[in-house]
């Protein structure tokens, strides 16, 4: 997350640095045009998954199990039997679901949390930045460990988990971005003419914050489902038989010399809505074309 | 090459300023520093033959190094090179004479007094004697110890115990009181949970016993442990004194290798890639998946695990399962003979009943059969119990609850297992019975355990002796699932332990099968094997009761 | 302590008038140095004192009893063994009690693992290495593969290729590149070890997975880099000057992404602690990541707070050091106070 959010930074800089970029720039690449088409697919396999494979992803078949792909299981079958592609499409909805659920709380929870601590006295500030800052030392993933493992395994666990670990970023951007906007003269002329410091918070301060924080959200999404991913992976996500991207890619760690499928398949699909949602995002962010 | 690597990197930054140069030259040193300390491998010596020994071993490193604490395989598995037992037991259940020259029963079975051999030395040099037995078995029902097994094993109890103590004679003469008669001892004897600390270790490393170490896990056995290094490593070296194997071994004297190494490797696939690249001789706990992965030149051997199979054990006092015709019905709705086919290829055995074939003097052959996937029968008889209405999502229903119940783990389930649930759960489906699955950390598993707050859980519980059935079915056992009090099976499993003749034993045994195949209270899924996979130039390898390898007549031919 | 990404530090320095006095005094004269670097200490340990109470809190709050911990699942131990266990171990004390004889003890080195039986310090101590020589070599593979990026990029034909690339490594999760890997080069063309074992051949896995999302990320800061300082007047004056492409690379751009790819230093580190608790347990090997995830999900509370006091520690130094280097290399740093 970390990285991703200073990406984006960058890229608005540079961005802001060259105001004439012209309207060439907005057309979309063929990769981005590729990124969000295969996103609307993932969106749909979210809704309505069947659309995509009606096989069930829990219907196990002992005399199937671990079939190399083929025409009637394309990514082929599990140690149950039960169909790896089935399983990867209907996991899209838990593991988006999860990616975007944890985002959008740790948004709002770094939005609440910043904003406060821009407004506040100094001395709460103080504290507050300090603490946010103890939480940035350490390793994303390792705080999500230390979360879950507070909050117990499964899927609520995983949503919040992954939300605690990324808020203290937004909190950070927000909490900066908030004395941004304090200090604009809009915003002191306001003061001065008595507006109270809550009102302004409201109608200046948050759509003032929300802008930068959102970009980082769209790219925050990705990271997030990598992170739900790999806690899945340790045993930490929903209980089984529950397809989940991770959940299943673990399914297929110890199987990997002899069935690669069950563990490739839902990697690929993994990195592939990670690709996009970075590749579109960042185009909506640059305005442009992805260098 | 990495090192060329970090060069060219490096070399990329200008390098006039010195102060810059040093910074390079600083990170390419502690680079060269890291690999040189991860190719600093330890070298064998060419004319040591070494047996190198690949394991799983998941927790031998928590604190599971004392073999009078702990309650692991691995443990046992282990540490059998460095402690030997009062008893040996034959590939056929017999026990004979190895600490002990000989011993004699009491005839109200309350006394068993051993005579001692003479010629035994512990590792550090101190005799093996009666106090140093006397030593050891205290050690073993000392509260402070916490042992898991070994003090169930020896009989002892806090309350209703067996075990009453231990009585020096003379110097090599050593006598055991119960209250009652246990008739499971002499087999407990022959693990090695009651194996032998040496008195010094036992007073001076007490608190070091659970880590262990060289110094500190000391013995009397054919290798004494010289490394060890947790979760990685233990080598051993060979006692040159030992001249004390069981009676009826092959091998006699000093062990054929002079050195064992015991690598840890926790993942399936490493260790079977570990042995196809030579890189160890033998390997323990292979999964039936993985036998295929073997090349050419390797010889398998599995052993069919004694005690009780991988089962599932039913809590009758809770939810549904009050109900026999639900109990019933749920043992018919899934193909089990397909799902263990299709999940161990055929490695491992479908389990009837809730003993392995293999447990000496008491399997019940007349449950095999019994109960076979059967959805017409089980739809009738979830019928019969009233769950006659389905919902929304073809699940059945009785005044509008649902039929279900939660099947409760712990944390890690292995792959086997979770693909075996995954097909019950999937075959209970279709006779409209929603298994749901809760798996949960070791802690919170306890937690729940203790109130039995669950409908269903599993495990497999290996033993060479039947009496591992009353820990599991008697009334407050502790790994009795059900709450409900019956005093007709508690008789029959006290009566059981109490009677060392083995046909009546059996008869005892068989009884208990039968009944629980009745009642539906433990639903055995699998019987598991032990696999060991060796190289074929490993020679003199030898297997217990439990399939466990044993080294002390082992070499390797290179 | 600094903010550990550029992103905040930078947010900072434009607004934050008090943050901003305390990043220019980098520059101040070398006197204040050691005044400077006391300071930094004295926070470091604020840091980790706030850190490993926060974690203390934290897991007393988990449900579960240690003691069922400690004994492991299937261990038929009796009620009175228990309390004796919570009595050796101080569990039966109060809260606030246990929380300062833990604390004491963590800085004694006297805290005993629950599950291990050793004394943190010493598991601290012997799992480091290996995680030193994986995260080590790691580090080695993602700049040796940076580079190579960058310098394919300079080539407008591969630039495409090298960002989707970028992209594709960024955007994988750490286990599965592991998990590729193993099954290509290890299962199937057999080329390195699939065992944990000690030797060179069997760390190439481990650290290229681990290098592989890092050198993504490096490559794109350097390319960025590269090209902001391209963009630079004095990249125009030194042309003007008829230096070549090469030179004008090597002598000043590289030098000037170099400082800008050291304050992500903070970062890299964290990507390599976090990632090798999924590498070392991909390919099962020993390390402090394995420590980590075993002490967490073990509730082995007195391991946990060890590894967060260390976390802390470690990042406070990284930051500090890469504090002075930037201040070092980057001439604009020292310029600006």
């Amino acid at each position: 997350m970390t990285l991703l959010q200073w990406r984006t930074r960058g890229e608005s800089q540079r961005g802001r640095g060259r105001p004439g970029r012209g309207p060439r720039g907005w057309l979309p690449t063929p990769g981005v045009i590729a990124a969000s088409l295969f996103l609307v697919v993932l969106m749909a396999a979210v809704l309505v998954p069947s659309l995509f494979s009606p096989l069930d992803p829990l219907r196990a078949d002992a005399s199937a199990s671990l079939d190399a792909p083929s025409a009637e299981h394309w990514f082929g079958t599990d140690r149950a039997g039960r169909d790896v592609y089935a399983r990867v499409v209907h996991g899209a909805r838990a593991s988006l679901g999860v990616g975007l659920g944890a985002t959008a709380l740790a948004l709002v929870a770094g939005l609440i949390i910043g904003v406060v601590a821009g407004l506040a006295p100094k001395m709460i500030d103080a504290a507050v930045s300090r603490s946010i800052e103890v939480l940035m030392a350490f390793p994303e993933f390792l705080l999500a460990l230390v979360v879950i493992a507070v909050v117990g395994p499964g899927e609520t666990g995983l949503l919040v988990a992954v939300a605690s670990a990324a808020m203290p970023a937004y909190a950070r951007v927000a909490r900066n971005q908030t004395l941004v906007v304090r200090n604009a003269g809009y915003v002191r002329a306001a003061t001065v003419l008595g507006v109270p410091p809550w009102r302004s918070a409201l109608r200046h301060i948050v759509p003032g914050t929300l802008g930068p924080l959102l970009v980082m959200a769209i790219l925050g999404v990705g990271t997030a489902i990598v992170s739900a991913a790999g806690l899945s992976f340790l045993g930490l996500g929903p209980a089984p038989p529950s397809p989940e991207w991770g959940v299943i890619l673990s399914e297929g760690r110890n199987t990997l010399s002899t069935a690669w499928w069950v563990a490739v398949f839902p990697g690929l699909a993994i990195m592939a809505a990670v690709v996009s949602i970075g590749t579109v995002g960042r185009h909506l962010k640059t305005g442009g074309a992805v260098a | 090459m990495p090192t060329t690597r970090a060069e060219r990197s490096q070399s990329q930054l200008p390098q006039r300023a010195p102060r810059r140069r040093l910074g390079a030259a600083m990170a390419l040193t502690a680079a060269a520093a890291l690999l040189a300390g991860c190719a600093a491998a330890p070298a064998a010596d060419d004319d040591t033959n070494t047996v190198t020994f690949g394991i799983e071993g998941a927790n031998l490193g928590s604190g599971h190094m004392d073999i009078h604490s702990t309650q692991l395989d691995v443990s046992s598995l282990v540490l059998r090179n460095v402690f030997d037992s009062l008893v040996g037991q034959t590939a056929d259940g017999q026990f004979v004479p190895w600490l002990a020259k000989s011993w004699e029963i009491s005839d109200d079975q309350l006394q068993y007094t051993f005579t001692l051999r003479q010629d035994v030395t512990f590792h550090d040099g101190e005799p093996f004697n009666a106090e140093a037995v006397k030593a050891n078995f205290d050690h073993i029902v000392d509260p402070e110890t916490a042992s898991a097994q070994a003090a169930s094993l020896i009989g002892y109890a806090e309350e209703d115990g067996y075990y009453v103590g231990t009585e020096v004679l003379d110097e090599y003469t050593v006598r055991v009181d119960f209250s009652q008669p246990y008739a499971p001892f002499l087999q407990g004897l022959s693990l090695p949970q009651l194996g032998f600390y040496s008195p010094k270790a036992l007073a001076e490393h007490k608190d070091d016993l659970k880590a262990g170490g060289p110094g500190v896990t000391v013995g009397t056995g054919p290798f004494v442990l010289s490394e060890y290094t947790p979760d990685q490593e233990l080598r051993f070296t060979a006692n040159d004194e030992y001249a004390w194997p069981a009676e009826g071994t092959e091998h006699q004297g000093r062990a054929a290798s002079d050195e064992l190494v015991i690598r840890v490797l926790p993942e399936s696939a490493s260790r079977v890639g570990a042995l196809n690249s030579g890189e160890v001789d033998v390997i323990a706990d292979v999964t039936p998946t993985m036998v295929q992965e073997v090349g050419d030149g390797f010889d398998v051997t599995a052993v069919e695990l004694p005690g009780i199979p991988y089962s599932l054990y039913i809590n009758e006092a809770h939810g549904v399962f009050a109900d026999p015709l639900v109990r019933q019905a749920f043992r018919l709705g899934f193909d089990l003979d397909a799902a263990v086919e299709g999940v161990y290829d055929g490695q491992y055995a479908r389990a009837w009943s809730v003993l392995a074939p293999t447990t000496p003097n008491s399997y019940e052959p007349a449950v095999e059969g019994t109960w076979s996937y059967d959805t017409d029968k089980a739809n009738a008889l979830l019928d019969q119990a009233g769950w006659t209405e389905r919902d929304a999502d073809g699940y059945r229903t009785k005044d509008g609850v649902r039929l279900g119940a939660v099947w409760t783990a712990w944390t890690p389930v292995p792959d086997d297992r979770a693909a075996l649930a995954d097909i019950i759960q999937s075959d209970l489906r279709d006779i409209g019975f929603q298994l749901a699955r809760q798996v949960v950390e070791p802690a919170q598993y306890n937690e729940l355990y203790a109130t039995r707050a669950f409908d269903l859980t599993d495990w497999g519980f290996s033993s060479p002796d039947a009496d591992v059935l009353r820990s599991h079915l008697r009334t407050g056992g502790f790994q009795t699932v059900s709450t409900v009090s019956k005093p007709e099976i508690d008789e029959l499993l006290d009566q059981a332990v109490a009677t060392s003749d083995p046909a009546e034993r059996e008869r005892l045994y068989q009884e208990v099968q039968r009944w629980n195949n009745e009642q539906v209270l433990i639903v055995p899924l699998v019987v598991p094997s032990e696999i060991t996979v060796a190289s074929t130039s490993v020679k003199g390898l030898t297997f217990d009761l439990y399939g466990r390898a044993s080294f002390y007549g082992a070499t390797v031919e290179r | 302590m600094p903010p550990s990404s550029p992103d905040g530090g930078r947010a900072a320095k434009r607004v934050d008038t008090r943050r901003s006095a305390s990043q220019t005094s980098l520059s101040a004269p070398p006197t204040s140095l050691v005044a400077r670097a006391l300071g930094r200490l004295g926070g470091m340990l604020l840091v980790m004192w706030g850190a490993t109470t926060a974690g203390f809190i934290a897991l007393r709050a988990i449900p579960g009893d240690p003691v069922d911990v400690m004994l492991g699942v299937t261990a038929s131990v009796g009620e009175s063994v228990r309390q004796q266990i919570r009595v050796e171990w101080g569990l039966d004390e109060p809260p606030v009690v246990q929380y300062f004889t833990v604390l004491g003890r963590l800085v004694t080195g006297e805290l005993d693992s629950y599950q291990l039986r050793q004394p943190v310090m010493t598991v601290i101590a012997d799992q480091a290495m290996p995680t030193l020589q994986l995260t080590g070599l790691a580090l080695v593979f993602a700049l040796g593969l940076a580079t190579v990026g960058i310098l394919l990029a300079r080539l407008p034909a591969l630039r495409p290729m090298v960002s989707t690339f970028e992209l594709a490594l960024v955007s994988s999760p750490t286990f599965w590149i592991g998990l590729v890997l193993l099954a290509v080069f290890g299962y199937q063309l057999r080329w390195f070890p699939t065992a944990a074992s000690a030797g060179l051949p069997a760390l190439v896995l481990p650290a290229l997975t681990l290098a592989l999302p890092l050198t993504g990320i490096v490559s794109q800061v350097f390319r960025q880099g590269i090209g902001h300082a391209e963009s630079q007047p004095f990249a125009l004056t030194a042309r003007a000057r008829g230096i070549s492409d090469v030179r004008l690379l090597s002598r000043h751009s590289l030098r000037h992404a170099a400082g800008e790819t050291l304050t992500l230093s903070g970062y890299l580190v964290g990507s390599l602690l976090g990632g090798a608790v999924l590498v070392e347990t991909v390919f099962a090997r020993q390390g402090l990541g394995a420590v980590t995830v075993r002490a967490i999900l073990g509730r082995d509370l007195p391991m946990v707070l060890a590894l967060i006091a260390l976390a802390a520690a470690v990042f406070a130094v990284i930051n500090l050091l890469v504090d002075l280097l930037v201040a070092r290399i980057d001439p604009r740093v020292r310029m600006a106070g």
